[in-house]
């Protein structure tokens, strides 16, 4: 989405060079009209490291720009209002306190001008403060969801570098172990599991659900190192006598991390909606502890007579969903400023 | 002028008018990045007229491709173009999508560079054809089908029946580039704008392509448009030549005239910097002689050069290289036979010498070049360096020998790491295996690159950062990080354009005087292999089939295969090049009467 | 080919017996089985701990527990079937026979959510790559991500609760004030514009046309009270079947040719004469006769329209026997939508249901039994359908922009083909390739979110045996679910990759 004006050619553009190369004396084969990397090189003759490229890549796609700064908010109003570790935060009510229902419950929050009052979200059945509630299941929420993307994320890439890079026994017994998790629907083997370990806290539940999801990035990962490790630059590597250990990550690792970021974070916004989904079914988040799914599911006879109580939790979902999703997007163009890759 | 009728082209169809089929003037192309508008050609001017191969010729980025294709209103969505092109008086810049589409492919039309990428892999070639003949006639498709099989006959695809039903992948490289001409041919253009139609073939597909070009040529009077870096195709085919840097015309002259005299800097510089087959040995097939386009060969020549290779084999020093019968075959997956890349190979080099290992793709050079470094394994017989058989060796033996030996890879681009900077790159062999402190390994690669006539101030960059020709220096600091006895370069230089070649390869020359390291020099390119080595190996399909020294090879070549590949390079000097393709007529008669 | 199959069968075996093992072991660890017996006490108590320790093998220890359950699957993949029962759930009862009653719905809510989400994300992404950076792009990648972020069941129940039942009301009495037509004229004038995109001046002119359309057909639509007594009738499935046929032909072929134009009219005709012949057949047929007066139509626009299409038959009678299906499918639709009335008045003038997958103990044509389950489809489609419809766009988008820019591509723009051309016979094949591999995933996820839609519109599926087991520690009923959902996961695998080497002739399966 960021580069509006310029039209990707094919894909050895990258590999190649115009005579835009203004450091450079000589050039070798090109047809390809410049490339935006080329033209960020005409402007700054100071040379960028590929991480400047990509920041500067990334903060031109206004999505993610956008995306970046709803989570930023997101995450100081939900650990800043109530507080977190024993912290305390600056909004007054507790989300576990019972307290008299103040008109019906109807949130107090008013836009213009702008008013918390006395429940901004509106209280539950109970008389307990929603918004304080709905901050604590945010919480957990993002805890859960970032747990997962990075137990999805180690689980994946290991599995992924190992069988892309031995092929073999290794492969075969490694994706074969992933085409027997895959065979099984996520929703269906977290729920499985999920009954179990959701009461033995937050934690062992994300961690488990980061040990069920971590499939689609081990053949994302996979798929790089097959086609990484054929480069020339491996097989210098090689040549020149490092180690698989050091072939593994300090050459081919580093070159997938576009992969695995973008990959990740699409994990992470998986898992914001796979842990509500096991909320919903009653299989996930258990009391005293809640979440912003569980929160939904306890309110959801109520949707005609109290909207608001399944309606914003909903909006927090939604928010952070689409938040880490478009930063997701902005990571992807700017890691690969060519079209997106397609292949599985 | 599509035409109506399905016969073939003959003769008395070739069109018949005054002045030229199209005039080009101050043609300008630019690209949009950023809202900012980029320069890639301006004041673009020439003519093409009937019967006349026009070749456009330039190194990478200057602007010779974008040019020919805003002809036809082909560039990216990003790119637009200004001037004027006139085809028999009809305007093509800026004329409307709906005129240009019956231009395109009818009037005008273009080969491409890659036949590989250039056909859809999912439909028939046949399809392919014929698609092109209906969208400019109003042939039925039975008829469209008759005229697609006669254009395959035509550019000599055999079996065009049966071929016609045949996918893109189930063609050879050359082969599709047959049938892209013919999907060019197919409503019997007035213009054909040949974009690099040769650089991705071997030599003797190559020589074959061509002289289908000019056969076509001459019979359909029609106009080609030659875009190409390549000066020997230049000499081989094109009667105008139009130099082009950096998006403008530097020089245009007919053909012979602009290699015997010519007037810009540029072009002399572009010109020297062109490898000449035969420069270095004084001549090519020099026992070929071809009389009334009768062949002899005088077998008495080579004779003299004998006792030059007994000598050496006699020289009782322990080579820097020796393969003794070497086999390396590709596992076969499951169901299918393991391929035998290369078959009982054997070569040597002494310290201090350079061998050239030439064969076209698929001959097996690129896998010796592999096999000799370690990086795959052999199936049979023994690769010694310096002494020491490595098909034996575990990885952890082999670690130490390491040292011994280097490699450069054929791609810059793809060899360096693009997320390690150029010091790091260049210093890993050192750290791996002297273990140097940071202040030492510091100090090396500064040498280093110096040595590669790099400033030390580019070990902090990324190879993302560097053009071509600096990249491939890099690898070769890298490579020589361990002052190797043995260099193994694989096409070191075909990925750049020939003035940085030269200079690659002059350092390399250089190097190995200073350094005296013995190198397998693995390349396509006579002419490059001629500059460099002292001893060529020949390689055909897996198969060594000879091997001597430089002039005793490019001289008094004794096999077949060699002779071809000889007579199939093109030299970049018209009367000598018109020479050698009637020696390379007659070799190949006597092929085909053997 | 037949090589292919076998190995992929084997491999697929020994996958889904590695799964069942895993599930198992998962299922039967994952709680009490006795935990709703807490409170209670007393010889009921013992009773039924007695019968639920018989029925699940309770004495028997996990692993030969396992082989057991195995033993009953084992016993339905013997030809002939001998007490194939899939093992009994905690009350003693067979499971096969409730894995019967559950499947039908649930694999007809996937099939059609499936189908339904891969042809709009499909169309969609196509349309979204080609105006690659304009308004339409920009919008459907929003809406696309926002799509990515809804949960489910929140969608679903949003669904269920604010869209059925406003639907219901105003289906039980259809008026439009002037002002909303106008409104939804506008709202479709702006859709269209923003597809078609184009110059200012082409798409005010898009805007004006299509936003006077709508309101006026929607105007018509009203007044003739079309939304009480739904159907096409003969004009318009003549005006209709003259459309496809034209419709076709454009993407199909063009209009260069006029003898395939020619050849697409007379399939059109053929398609119309058939829904005449067909009136007196289809009052209330089987299954049997509705395909079988498909394949007829089909067969003679082929015929016919080869005929027409003289030296363009082949492509003429591809277009035909297209032309006849779609009319065909369009003829099904019709007659669905004329039992509307009755079913509605059945339903107590509240047509679109909430809850259940059909109507109980409903008599009725082959029609309305089927316009019933269409109508139970109808929300929990919706939500299963944007989900994946989401993810459809994306990637048709990025492959198909892919495609686009290869040298192939080029290639056929330099021959001077039509755009058309250029897009659908280039382009489009070569965009399938990568979507093939996604279906296989995007089935086994609609299959999981299926439990989560099933849950929230109570339907009585394979969702709900699987949650009901999941809860109660009931390993059968649970097993049950998975051998359909993993079967079917490998089944898509398989056809994908088929589906992958009929597109790409590079591959070959072995």
């Amino acid at each position: 989405m960021s580069d509006k004006k310029f039209e990707p050619n094919d894909s050895r553009a990258s590999s190649e060079r115009s005579e835009l190369t203004l450091l450079s004396q000589d050039t070798d084969i090109a047809t390809a009209p410049p490339t935006r990397e080329q033209t960020d090189r005409i402007r700054t003759t100071a040379a960028k490291s590929q991480g400047r490229l990509i920041r500067e890549r990334f903060f031109r796609h206004k999505g993610a720009l956008a995306g970046i700064a709803l989570l930023a908010l997101i995450f100081l109003l939900a650990f800043t209002s109530i507080g977190f570790a024993g912290i305390p935060g600056w909004w007054n009510k507790d989300y576990d306190v019972l307290a008299a229902r103040f008109n019906e419950g109807k949130p107090t929050l008013t836009l213009w001008p702008f008013s918390l009052g006395e429940h901004p979200f509106g209280q539950d059945v109970l008389g307990r403060d929603y918004f304080a509630l709905t901050m604590r299941g945010t919480q957990t929420s993002l805890i859960i969801a970032f747990i997962v993307g990075i137990v999805a994320m180690l689980i994946g890439t290991t599995v992924g570098a190992l069988a892309g890079y031995f092929r073999g026994w290794t492969e075969a017994f490694l994706m074969r172990i992933t085409d027997v998790v895959i065979t099984i629907p996520t929703v269906v083997i977290a729920a499985a599991v999920a009954g179990i370990v959701a009461k033995a806290g937050i934690i062992p539940f994300a961690v488990f659900l980061g040990i069920v999801t971590w499939t689609g990035l081990a053949r994302l990962v996979r798929g790089e190192f097959l086609s990484l490790r054929e480069k020339e630059f491996v097989e210098s590597a090689k040549s020149v006598g490092a180690s698989s250990f050091r072939i593994i990550f300090r050459h081919i690792l580093p070159n997938t991390v576009g992969v695995i970021i973008v990959s990740t974070t699409l994990a992470i916004s998986g898992a914001i909606l796979l842990e509500t989904a096991l909320s919903y079914l009653g299989l996930g988040v258990t009391a005293p502890d809640t979440s912003l799914g569980k929160a939904i599911n306890d309110n959801r006879s109520a949707l005609t007579v109290r909207p608001w109580l399944f309606l914003w939790p909903g909006a927090f979902i939604i928010g952070i969903a689409l938040a880490v999703n478009f930063i997701g997007d902005g990571l992807r163009d700017a890691f690969d400023p060519k079209q997106t890759r397609v292949k599985q | 002028m599509g035409s109506h009728t399905s016969e073939i082209i003959t003769d008395d169809q070739a069109p018949e008018h005054e002045g030229p089929i199209l005039a080009v003037e101050n043609l300008g192309v630019e690209f949009n990045v950023d809202d900012e508008w980029v320069m890639a050609a301006e004041n673009v001017s020439f003519e093409i007229h009937p019967g006349e191969i026009l070749a456009v010729v330039g190194e990478s980025g200057s602007g010779k491709s974008m040019s020919s294709m805003a002809l036809l209103g082909l560039l990216p969505r990003n790119g637009r173009s200004t001037g004027s092109a006139k085809m028999l008086g009809k305007e093509l810049i800026g004329a409307p999508q709906s005129m240009l589409r019956r231009v395109r492919g009818n009037e005008i039309a273009m080969i491409f560079q890659e036949p590989m990428t250039a056909l859809n892999p999912v439909l028939t070639v046949g399809e392919q054809i014929r698609e092109a003949i209906e969208q400019h006639t109003e042939l039925s498709p039975a008829q469209a089908k008759k005229r697609a099989i006669e254009l395959l006959r035509m550019v000599e695809i055999p079996e065009a029946e049966r071929r016609y039903d045949s996918f893109p992948h189930q063609f050879s490289g050359g082969q599709r580039q047959r049938a892209m001409i013919a999907i060019a041919l197919a409503n019997d253009p007035m213009l054909l704008i040949a974009d690099e139609p040769t650089t991705a073939l071997d030599v003797t597909v190559q020589a074959e392509v061509l002289d289908l070009l000019r056969k076509l040529n001459k019979r359909l009077n029609s106009g080609v448009l030659l875009i190409t870096h390549d000066m020997g195709v230049v000499a081989d085919l094109a009667d105008h030549v139009v130099v082009m840097e950096k998006g403008r015309v530097v020089e245009a002259a007919p053909t012979a005239q602009l290699f015997a005299a010519p007037r810009e800097d540029y072009t002399r510089q572009l010109l020297g910097a062109v490898p000449h087959l035969g420069s270095k040995v004084g001549g090519v097939l020099a026992d070929v002689e071809v009389v009334d386009g009768r062949l002899s060969i005088h077998e008495e020549y080579a004779e003299r050069l004998q006792t030059d290779r007994e000598h050496r084999s006699a020289a009782g020093v322990v080579p820097a290289l020796e393969l003794i019968d070497v086999d390396i075959e590709y596992p076969g997956r499951f169901r299918q036979p393991a391929f035998k890349a290369v078959n009982g190979v054997s070569l040597t080099i002494n310290p201090g010498e350079v061998m050239g290992l030439v064969g076209e793709s698929g001959s097996g050079k690129s896998t010796i070049a592999r096999a000799v470094t370690g990086l795959i394994r052999t199936a049979a017989g023994s690769v010694t360096i310096g002494g020491t058989d490595i098909t034996r060796l575990s990885a952890r033996q082999l670690l130490p020998l390491r040292k011994k030996f280097a490699i450069v890879f054929q791609d810059p681009a793809a060899s360096l790491n693009p997320r390690l900077s150029i010091g790091d790159s260049i210093g890993e062999p050192l750290l791996l295996h002297e273990k140097l402190g940071r202040a030492a390994l510091d100090e090396r690669v500064a040498s280093l690159l110096d040595d590669v006539q790099l400033p030390v101030a580019f070990r902090n960059r990324y190879p993302h950062e560097l053009s071509g020709g600096q990249r491939q220096r890099v690898g070769i600091a890298r490579a020589l990080s361990l002052q190797p006895d043995l260099l193994v370069a694989d096409e070191p230089t075909s990925a750049l354009d020939v003035s940085v070649q030269a200079k690659v390869l002059e350092l390399l020359q250089e190097l190995q005087r200073e350094r005296g390291f013995a190198c397998l020099f693995v390349s396509h390119d006579l002419a490059v292999v001629e500059l460099l080595a002292s001893h060529i190996a020949v390689l055909n399909k897996g198969t060594l089939v000879e091997q001597g020294s430089t002039e005793q090879i490019l001289k008094y070549p004794r096999d077949a295969y060699t002779r071809r590949l000889l007579a199939a390079a093109p030299v970049p000097d018209p009367k000598e090049q018109s020479l050698r393709r009637e020696q390379r007529s007659a070799l190949l008669a006597m092929g085909a009467g053997e | 080919m037949f090589y292919f199959i076998a190995k992929r069968t084997i491999i697929s075996f020994f996958i889904m017996l590695a799964a069942t093992t895993l599930m198992y072991f998962l299922t039967i660890s994952s709680g009490d089985p006795f935990e709703d017996l807490g409170e209670t006490s007393g010889p009921e108590k013992a009773a039924t701990i007695a019968a639920r320790t018989a029925a699940m093998n309770l004495d028997v220890p996990p692993i030969p527990r396992y082989f057991l359950w195995l033993q009953d699957v084992g016993h339905c993949l013997v030809p002939g079937g001998i007490s194939c029962t899939l093992g009994q759930d905690r009350t003693g009862a067979d499971v096969l026979p409730q894995l019967q009653n559950a499947m039908g719905s649930t694999l007809r809510l996937v099939v059609v959510a499936t189908v339904l989400a891969l042809v709009l994300g499909v169309v969609v992404g196509i349309v979204t790559a080609i105006r690659q950076y304009s308004t339409f792009d920009y919008s459907v990648t929003f809406v696309s991500f926002l799509l990515f972020s809804l949960p489910l069941f929140w969608l679903s129940t949003l669904l269920k609760q604010y869209l059925a039942i406003d639907l219901n009301t105003w289906l039980s009495n259809p008026q439009f004030s002037y002002l909303t037509i106008a409104l939804i004229g506008v709202v479709a004038g702006v859709i269209w514009a923003v597809v078609v995109g184009g110059d200012r001046r082409r798409r005010l002119m898009v805007f004006g046309v299509a936003a006077a359309a709508t309101a006026l057909a929607l105007y018509l639509l009203l007044v003739t009270r079309w939304f009480v007594n739904p159907g096409f009738g003969v004009v318009g499935m003549l005006v209709s079947a003259a459309g496809i046929a034209v419709l076709w032909t454009a993407l199909l072929a063009g209009f260069r040719r006029r003898r395939v134009l020619n050849a697409a009219l007379a399939a059109g005709a053929v398609s119309f004469a058939g829904y005449l012949v067909s009136i007196p057949l289809l009052t209330d047929p089987t299954w049997l006769v509705v395909v079988a007066l498909v394949i007829v139509m089909a067969v003679v626009s082929y015929v016919v329209a080869g005929a027409v299409g003289g030296p363009f038959r082949a492509q003429a009678a591809k277009i035909g026997a297209v032309i006849a299906v779609s009319v065909s499918l369009l003829i099904l639709l019709d007659r669905l939508l004329q039992a509307y009335p009755t079913l509605s008045a059945k339903a107590g003038g509240r047509p679109i249901p909430t809850t259940g997958s059909q109507s109980a103990n409903l008599a009725g044509t082959f029609w309305e039994i089927n316009l019933d389950y269409a109508l139970h489809l109808i929300l929990p489609t919706i939500a299963l359908t944007l989900i994946s419809f989401a993810t459809y766009t994306r990637y048709t988008r990025a492959s198909q922009l892919d495609v686009m820019n290869q040298d192939y591509i080029r290639t056929a723009r330099a021959k001077g083909l039509s755009e058309r051309t250029v897009l659908v016979k280039h382009a489009f094949r070569n965009a399938m390739i990568p979507i093939t591999t996604l279906m296989a995933f995007d089935f086994a996820g609609v299959l999981g979110g299926a439990v989560i839609t099933e849950q929230v519109f109570g339907w009585n599926g394979m969702g709900k045996m699987f949650v009901d087991g999941i809860a109660t520690v009931d390993p059968g009923p649970v097993m049950a679910f998975f051998l359909v959902v993993g079967t079917a996961a490998v089944l898509f695998n398989m056809l994908a990759d088929i589906a992958y080497a009929f597109l790409d002739p590079r591959i070959t399966l072995s």
